[in-house]
């Protein structure tokens, strides 16, 4: 036993010693070749992009079009002459679906590969395991997805002045539907989503425009991940006579729950209003189990606009034509021209300089139409859909049929400490 | 009223279905003591090869029965290249099990790709009874985990294979020594196993999404189900474990969240392992 525990801390003191020494080491080079040295000798070479997708884990699925939109972008830049002379290299992280390797990856992308800033991180638990080393590197992140919005609570992960978000908030893709579902349907709501930060926050913003609207919550529900059966959820929600499932649902639990929903025969007794499910989940339900659903975002692949038309070309081009694209991917894509952007008015590949110049711009080009970041908060101003899942439909181009929607939807200040970021 | 039988309707449905997937794992582990960490991956297997012949567009009855003997082959080849050269070493066995889980995993990716797969149900709609709402499909499901329980149970205690391979439970040496073939009772446990799982995989697809995770999402509950119900207690514990596991959890989502029942019901599962360590139907 003694030898045993003896050889233990020997072993321990031995790694923590080479750890030390390896990061005194790093250390050392990074502030020798600090100011001058490295920097004339990248002037030539690349501008460097940390991408963290989830390409594996349970979230694998959303992956795809996460990092295609983003490849795309770069690549109709690099085709075009790259920015400042420069071309722009990705430089790919995988975070495994876990905020922890999220951490791990962001480190090794501007520690190791020495990225000038990150796109990327797919949920918000992702994003806020990122915050803290962006902020601590000083590096810009580039947030493509619909997300919670932002309260200071969740600093830094939210309210960074380093963190740009491409993708809507609850008051773009909840709030300016709220009316016409409410209107048509009922005004009583069951929410039922998966158990972490984002369904919770959405349906807390969606609860405060629902009680302006006159409506009430009858039941509220938080799901585990993983979650096979759902009979419980499936009667709470039967006998709580709502009028509009409110469904914030993630990855699998969605197909899980959606399909016990429709075996149980209630898509006939209750509207479902989805703030989840893109191309690629309404694809992985099929048409009998997603028909009749609404589901609301800034952009679909149906959208008709000669800008997204083009996009797709290009898109399927490179992709092949089966490929799903969805909001996620469209804002990553958004991000890889916006940076070039301001890379370019800016003259420069620094931190500041790309904060600074991404503020108040705008993207003619973007697949949804016009768009632009909000300066005081970072915050994406987009155009906000309400679809309706067409029944017995056949693929993305007749997967979804327009409600209504708004070209430019202004977000409500984000709820920091202090504005503007 | 109303709601107490409907509470009892659906947690006798779930455990059913718990019982159908745990079944595999109950069958190996009780009868043979090996722990088969490659469970999960049995199920996957079998809901992707029901996929993959119903998209093909073979029928579902077909698929489903093409799907368990399938995983049955892989059970036996796994078992014949590998396991059997382990049987008394629980340790290797288990990490070989939990290779086997990872490798398969990686190929269902392979393979069939990440995206999510759906398998449509077969028999949509419901039997509405008042407020009593039952799922037609599931209730088949429930129905066929029935009947194979009986199944089951009529083979181990009516049929003189059964009686081999409960006297093997019993003392596999004396059994030996009486001139039992123990290598080959051993084989078609563990392919029976590899078969129900299989089919649990196949019967479950049309109402979870098939992901190539899918089986993992039982993986755990089964283990709860077996070491709940009893080791060795192949039938009645399978049934008891599974109703502890799943069905409880409706009950207590009753009174609490979702997420406290789930909680509630490993915890309930720990104090019973502490007050009855061989499972609830075994004092030691």
């Amino acid at each position: 036993m003694r030898t045993k525990s003896n050889l233990t801390i020997t072993t321990c003191s031995r790694r923590s010693v080479l750890k030390n020494l390896a990061l005194g080491a790093g250390l050392t080079g990074v502030s020798l070749a600090a100011p001058g040295i490295l920097r004339s000798a990248r002037a030539e070479g690349p501008i460097k992009v940390g991408l963290i997708s989830p390409l594996t884990g349970a979230w694998t699925v959303y992956g795809k079009a996460h990092s295609a939109g983003f490849e795309l972008g770069v690549d109709e830049i690099n085709a075009a002459g790259g920015v400042l002379g420069r071309k722009i290299e990705i430089v790919v992280g995988d975070s495994r679906t876990e905020p922890r390797i999220v951490v791990e990856q962001a480190n090794r992308l501007i520690r190791q590969e020495n990225v000038d800033f990150l796109a990327g991180t797919f949920s918000s638990a992702e994003r806020n395991a990122a915050g803290p080393v962006v902020t601590s590197a000083n590096k810009v992140l580039l947030y493509p997805t619909f997300y919670e919005g932002q309260e200071q609570e969740y600093f830094p992960g939210v309210c960074n002045k380093n963190i740009f978000m491409f993708g809507p908030e609850p008051t773009q893709q909840v709030w300016p539907h709220m009316e016409h579902m409410t209107k048509n349907f009922g005004k009583k709501f069951f929410m039922i989503g998966s158990d972490y930060v984002w369904p919770r926050v959405t349906n807390k913003f969606t609860k405060e425009k629902l009680k302006e609207v006159g409506g009430e919550v009858v039941g509220e529900l938080y799901i585990p991940f993983n979650t096979p059966q759902y009979d419980s959820a499936l009667r709470q929600i039967r006998e709580s006579k709502a009028n509009i499932i409110f469904h914030t649902l993630t990855g699998s639990d969605t197909v899980n729950f959606r399909k016990q929903y429709v075996a149980a025969g209630m898509n006939k007794d209750f509207v479902l209003w989805t703030v989840d499910d893109e191309e690629v989940v309404t694809s992985g339900l099929g048409p009998d189990v997603s028909a009749g659903a609404y589901v609301s975002f800034d952009y679909f692949m149906t959208i008709k606009n000669p800008n997204n038309e083009a996009f797709l070309k290009r898109f399927r081009a490179k992709f092949g034509k089966d490929a799903l694209m969805n909001t996620v991917g469209v804002a990553m894509y958004n991000a890889a021209h916006m940076s070039a952007l301001a890379i370019k008015k800016a003259g420069k590949v620094t931190t500041d300089a790309l904060r600074e110049n991404l503020k108040d711009l705008s993207f003619e080009m973007a697949p949804q139409g016009k768009v632009t970041m909000r300066g005081r908060d970072n915050q994406m101003v987009l155009p906000s859909y309400l679809m309706k899942v067409r029944q017995g439909w056949t693929g993305v181009g007749d997967m979804f049929e327009e409600v209504q929607h708004f070209d430019s939807v202004t977000p409500v200040d984000a709820r920091c400490k202090s504005l503007p970021l | 009223m109303n709601t107490a039988l409907s509470v009892l309707v659906d947690s006798t449905l779930i455990t059913f279905v718990f019982a159908l997937a745990a079944l595999g794992l109950a069958v190996v582990f009780g009868l043979m003591g090996v722990i088969n960490m490659g469970h999960g991956a049995m199920l996957t297997l079998g809901a992707y090869f029901t996929w993959f012949a119903t998209t093909a567009g073979v029928p579902f009855a077909p698929s489903v029965l093409l799907a368990a003997v399938g995983v049955g082959m892989i059970g036996l080849g796994l078992e014949h290249f590998v396991i059997r050269h382990f049987y008394d070493r629980p340790f290797e066995t288990l990490l070989l099990t939990w290779g086997f889980f990872l490798i398969t995993t990686e190929i269902i990716k392979i393979v069939f790709g990440t995206d999510l797969r759906t398998v449509e149900n077969p028999l949509p709609g419901a039997i509405v009874f008042g407020t009593v709402v039952l799922p037609a499909y599931k209730s088949m499901v429930a129905l066929t985990s029935l009947l194979i329980l009986v199944g089951l149970a009529l083979l181990l205690f009516r049929t003189t294979l059964g009686i081999k391979i409960r006297a093997l439970v019993q003392n596999a040496e004396a059994a030996s020594l009486l001139g039992l073939n123990i290598g080959l009772t051993y084989k078609m446990v563990f392919v029976a196993g590899a078969f129900i799982a299989g089919l649990a995989g196949a019967l479950i697809s049309p109402m979870l999404s098939v992901d190539p995770y899918i089986g993992n999402i039982f993986l755990v509950r089964s283990f709860f189900v077996v070491i709940v119900g009893g080791i060795g207690q192949v039938l009645a514990g399978t049934l008891i474990g599974s109703f502890l596991i799943g069905g409880s959890e409706t009950l207590f989502a009753l009174f609490s969240g979702q997420v406290v029942a789930q909680t509630i019901v490993f915890a309930l599962a720990i104090v019973v392992l502490r007050f009855r360590p061989a499972g609830i139907l075994r004092t030691r």
